[in-house]
């Protein structure tokens, strides 16, 4: 539940993206970032659904790399 | 220039620590990836990382999951949750649905979601029916909830609240005669809405080394260098490690919506009980969306056991790391995730099964 996944925003209309992970899309909130809103190619955290907070593209990446890890042994 | 994991783990091992220093962290996400990076293994037997009160689902009230489920059983709501708290066994006779899962294959039209969004939508298609929202979390799943709110969310949608603070389970136990703990490591995404001003309590009125870390080996290992370093000085700070996500005051937006939503008052945690200061509350007009306000409560708090963990369950002190996963008597023989006993077994981030996944035996 509780997990902040890093996305790249490919759409905005109002405050609702389309935002895309490693090839996952999904439509995303940006109510919570009213005050500076990301514009198309930035990338946010969100968490569960919408977006928490703005991130650089280098720790997005680093975060990703991250999660395949984790995922692996949870598979495993 | 970042430093690499092991930098941070050559110069925390030159560290010239003598005495046993125990790290708590509270925050299911930080540790999954110590467990998942075997951090505990290559740190110096010195160090003790102690996970604490970070899994929102574990401390979720008993009784608010029993209500949601005879909503959905006996009210003929759609519930809606996440994931994680399908599975969440409360205490009932055993001729009773279990949990919402259970509720589900007794007929009862229960939902799985990972957004408010989602709920919101189920809400929007369903005009004719109440939608009950179990809404478990801490502050970084409230947040969306309190957008979704100010935004506007359908009058059926009514919401069984059970989100918490967690700032205020760290003070309690730092308040209590025995704390367990020498340092903190404050969750990262928490202080991202939040701001990591919100814990400087820890060091300030504690006396306490902090530090906000983010996800990676590299920032866990920055913020255990942070705190021990402190220790050594003894001088406690607040370290951000995390400062590219974290600012001082948080996300001040989501701390608007927050403050227009909910009231926050004393809350009871699951087999903890109430701590003080530490549950949102429906606030103003919004109490109109209050599932106990609009059904009956079934009651919820007069079962025996209402609000305890399962019998024979340690998962209250895994929880406020009095114990580690592993001195449960249940844990592993019967308790697995496949046929989890309690909270801290379902959920992704309770530290049992987090243990258990890793192969923690």
């Amino acid at each position: 539940m509780c997990l902040g996944i890093p996305m790249q925003i490919i759409g905005i209309d109002g405050y609702n993206a389309r935002a895309s992970a490693k090839g996952v899309e999904r439509d995303i909130s940006l109510f919570m970032l009213q005050d500076e809103l990301p514009a198309i190619g930035d990338f946010v955290i969100v968490h569960v659904g919408y977006a928490i907070q703005r991130i650089s593209e280098d720790d997005a990446r680093q975060s990703w790399e991250l999660f395949d890890q984790i995922l692996a042994e949870s598979d495993a | 220039m970042p430093r690499s994991a092991r930098d941070w783990l050559d110069l925390i091992r030159a560290l010239p620590l003598r005495e046993p220093v125990r790290i708590m962290n509270v925050c299911g996400g930080h540790e999954r990836s110590i467990t998942t990076a075997g951090l505990r293994g290559v740190l110096p037997p010195q160090i003790e990382l102690i996970p604490g009160p970070g899994c929102p689902v574990c401390v979720c009230p008993e009784e608010a999951i029993y209500a949601a489920i005879q909503h959905g059983l006996r009210d003929g709501a759609i519930v809606v949750a996440y994931g994680d708290m399908l599975r969440v066994p409360v205490n009932v006779p055993k001729d009773e649905a279990r949990s919402l899962e259970q509720a589900r294959a007794l007929g009862a039209d229960i939902r799985p979601i990972a957004s408010p969004l989602e709920a919101a939508r189920i809400a929007r298609d369903n005009p004719e029916r109440q939608v009950v929202f179990l809404a478990a979390g801490f502050e970084t799943t409230t947040a969306p909830l309190a957008a979704l709110l100010q935004e506007g969310a359908p009058d059926n949608l009514l919401l069984v609240m059970a989100g918490r603070l967690t700032w205020p389970a760290v003070a309690m136990l730092l308040d209590s005669e025995q704390p367990g703990f020498d340092a903190l490591i404050a969750p990262g995404h928490v202080s991202a809405v939040m701001g990591s001003d919100e814990w400087r309590f820890v060091p300030e009125k504690h006396g306490l080394p902090a530090a906000v870390a983010g996800f990676s080996p590299e920032s866990l290992l920055a913020a255990f260098y942070a705190v021990i370093r402190q220790t050594l000085d003894g001088e406690a700070d607040l370290t951000n490690c995390y400062p590219e996500v974290v600012r001082p005051q948080g996300n001040p937006a989501a701390r608007r919506l927050l403050e227009a939503s909910f009231a926050i008052g004393d809350a009871p945690w699951r087999g903890v009980g109430s701590i003080p200061a530490s549950g949102y509350h429906l606030k103003g007009a919004l109490r109109r969306h209050d599932a106990r306000e609009q059904l009956p409560d079934h009651g919820a708090e007069q079962r025996r056991r209402a609000g305890e963990m399962p019998p024979g369950c340690d998962c209250a002190r895994v929880v406020l790391g009095k114990i580690p996963p592993t001195a449960c008597k249940l844990y592993g023989n019967p308790c697995t995730p496949r046929s989890p006993i309690g909270p801290c077994m379902v959920s992704d981030e309770g530290a049992c099964r987090i243990w258990w996944s890793a192969g923690t035996r």
